[in-house]
């Protein structure tokens, strides 16, 4: 059985705004599950409350109510051990730009007690392609191998979970696909919050869609087009002439349009369960190819959000 | 019983904090440099105003035209350990600044080993004008081996002092900064009333009265009266309540500025970025 790394119950935060008796609800009662292993995405729009989720995971912030788990330990009872559970990487990157790359990731290895860490950090800087900058100072590093370096940072701390903060932001295609790539391929339990929807497709196994500091759906990609999508459509390709075909969906009454697309009929069903009752009828016909119109996670977004 | 391993683990800690900072504040070191020669300014005032003071009285206290060099000079390092608590106030602000708090604070350290770290990376960068300082006290009022192991042991604690109510006002500049600059502005009244470029006798009667309240005045005079006295047992049993004072606020002062730091820390974390 796969365990739980992180666990939300319940998981409020209130800041009460300055000079103003009124209150900004970060997070509503969040309860959420991370299971071991698995590469989680948090979805939503700027002040949805992503990032103080992941402070109070990290033990940088303390709850209003709620508790939150990180393997089986209560952050806000014993932060000094999820300390040991957890490593963090912000979209600042939290990185010392006035000493070496080399020395950044000495110092977090040695406060980590990271054993046999000076051959540790040359291996993952040549993974990095960093090898030949570990010994300039930071400040000197474009944003890409500040990202890279921080990522290193984040891997070679090997901690149970790993939060990333918008791990891509501002930074170009190839290093995006590069840091994805990373990622993919390190098998750690991540944690990690984008903007970029085609970020959270290719990494994440399981997305949750957070606003006004509310959970609005979680789950895989297709659960989620599952929950939400009552109409489905299905682009069916022919051989042939479509208008017997046409005409005979045109009287089913679990149909809701049919557009007329060269070779191809789209076909829009009321719900998921007549789709075997369209398979049915394609099959007096020299259908080509049946297919799920795909949604992107960006529509899935605009649709939920 | 806490394992051989552990014990190696939590100094690589320690030292991982006190390297960083080195390195970091070594990244312009015309800055370090001027902190050094900038309190030198402050004591060449009292230098002369005291040098002038002996023409009329032969002495102040314990203080004459013979060892008044060892109260100024001893004077400059003090203000060199007091540049500690600004020193954790200055990193906190810095590395918020910066944004690097959060990597550190989610560290799994303890309190502890923040305040030693800071503490010794300090007290490696003022190392330098401070053994100039006690050389040239030396040559001018020679001392003792004992004694001489003595003031460094002493030096220690109130750099230890100076640590806990840095890390005190260090929360502040995390927290909340409007309340550093009040922590900082009574830790100013506090020092001034301390008697650190002027001997105590100087003062009207009334001043001496505050003063004799300030535990700041007892630490920083018994420093000095080891040195002249030359003599640490002698010292001790001549001035036991400031030795007291010494070793009480060197225990007491960095388990209470821990306590504090966890407390507000937890409370509000890191507040303004």
């Amino acid at each position: 059985m796969v365990n739980n790394i992180v666990e939300t119950f319940d998981l409020t935060k209130i800041y009460k705004l300055k000079g103003k008796k009124q209150e900004i609800i970060a997070l509503n009662k969040v309860n959420l599950s991370v299971k071991e292993g698995e590469i989680f995405g948090l979805l939503g729009p700027n002040g949805a409350g992503k990032t103080t989720l992941i402070q109070i995971l990290t033990t940088l912030r303390q709850p209003t109510s709620g508790y939150a788990l990180i393997d089986g330990i209560n952050v806000s009872e014993k932060p000094t051990q999820t300390k040991n559970k957890v490593a963090l990487m912000l979209d600042n990157k939290m990185l010392y730009y006035r000493i070496t790359g080399f020395d950044n990731l000495k110092f977090f290895c040695k406060i980590y007690n990271i054993p046999n860490y000076p051959e540790k950090i040359l291996n993952i800087s040549k993974e990095f392609g960093l090898e030949e900058w570990l010994n300039q100072l930071v400040e000197n590093y474009s944003s890409g191998m500040k990202m890279k370096l921080a990522l290193c940072r984040t891997l070679l701390l090997n901690r149970k979970v790993s939060f990333l903060d918008e791990p891509t932001l501002g930074l170009d295609v190839k290093i995006i696909s590069f840091i994805i790539d990373k990622i993919k391929k390190s098998k750690k339990t991540i944690f990690l919050t984008s903007h970029d929807m085609s970020v959270v497709e290719k990494l994440c196994d399981r997305v949750a869609f957070i606003d006004k500091g509310k959970i609005l759906k979680v789950g895989t990609k297709d659960d989620i087009k599952r929950m939400i999508q009552k109409e489905i459509k299905i682009k069916v390709t022919i051989n042939g002439s479509k208008e017997q075909l046409k005409s005979e969906l045109n009287q089913e009454s679990f149909i809701n349009n049919i557009i007329n697309e060269n070779k191809t009929l789209i076909v829009s069903l009321k719900n998921r369960d007549s789709y075997n009752d369209l398979l049915l009828i394609l099959g007096k016909y020299p259908v080509q190819k049946v297919k799920e119109q795909e949604l992107s996670l960006e529509d899935l977004f605009l649709k939920i959000i | 019983m806490i394992s051989k391993e552990a014990i190696k683990n939590n100094i690589s800690q320690i030292l991982a904090i006190t390297e960083k900072d080195i390195k970091l504040r070594l990244r312009f070191k015309y800055k370090l440099i001027f902190s050094f020669i900038s309190p030198i300014i402050s004591i060449i005032l009292p230098l002369i105003i005291m040098g002038k003071f002996f023409e009329f009285n032969d002495n102040f206290g314990p203080w004459d035209s013979n060892n008044y060099i060892v109260y100024i000079f001893l004077a400059y390092n003090i203000m060199q350990l007091q540049k500690i608590i600004n020193r954790y106030q200055l990193q906190f602000s810095q590395e918020k600044f910066w944004q690097t708090l959060p990597g550190l604070l989610i560290a799994p350290f303890n309190t502890y080993y923040l305040l030693i770290g800071i503490f010794l990376s300090y007290l490696i960068l003022i190392s330098i004008p401070l053994i100039i300082f006690f050389i040239i006290c030396f040559v001018f009022f020679p001392i003792s081996f004992f004694t001489v192991l003595s003031i460094i042991f002493i030096t220690l604690l109130i750099a230890l002092i100076f640590s806990g109510l840095g890390l005190i006002l260090g929360i502040f500049a995390i927290s909340n900064e409007n309340f550093s600059p009040i922590l900082g502005f009574g830790l100013g009244l506090i020092f001034m009333a301390s008697c650190l470029s002027f001997p105590f006798e100087i003062f009207p009667l009334f001043i001496q009265n505050i003063i004799n309240l300030n535990p700041l005045y007892h630490i920083f005079h018994f420093y000095r009266l080891v040195w002249i006295e030359d003599n640490i047992i002698f010292s001790i049993s001549s001035h036991l309540v400031s030795f007291l004072v010494l070793i009480g606020s060197a225990i007491i002062l960095p388990y209470i500025g821990v306590i504090i730091f966890n407390k507000i820390y937890k409370k509000y974390g890191i507040v303004g970025y």
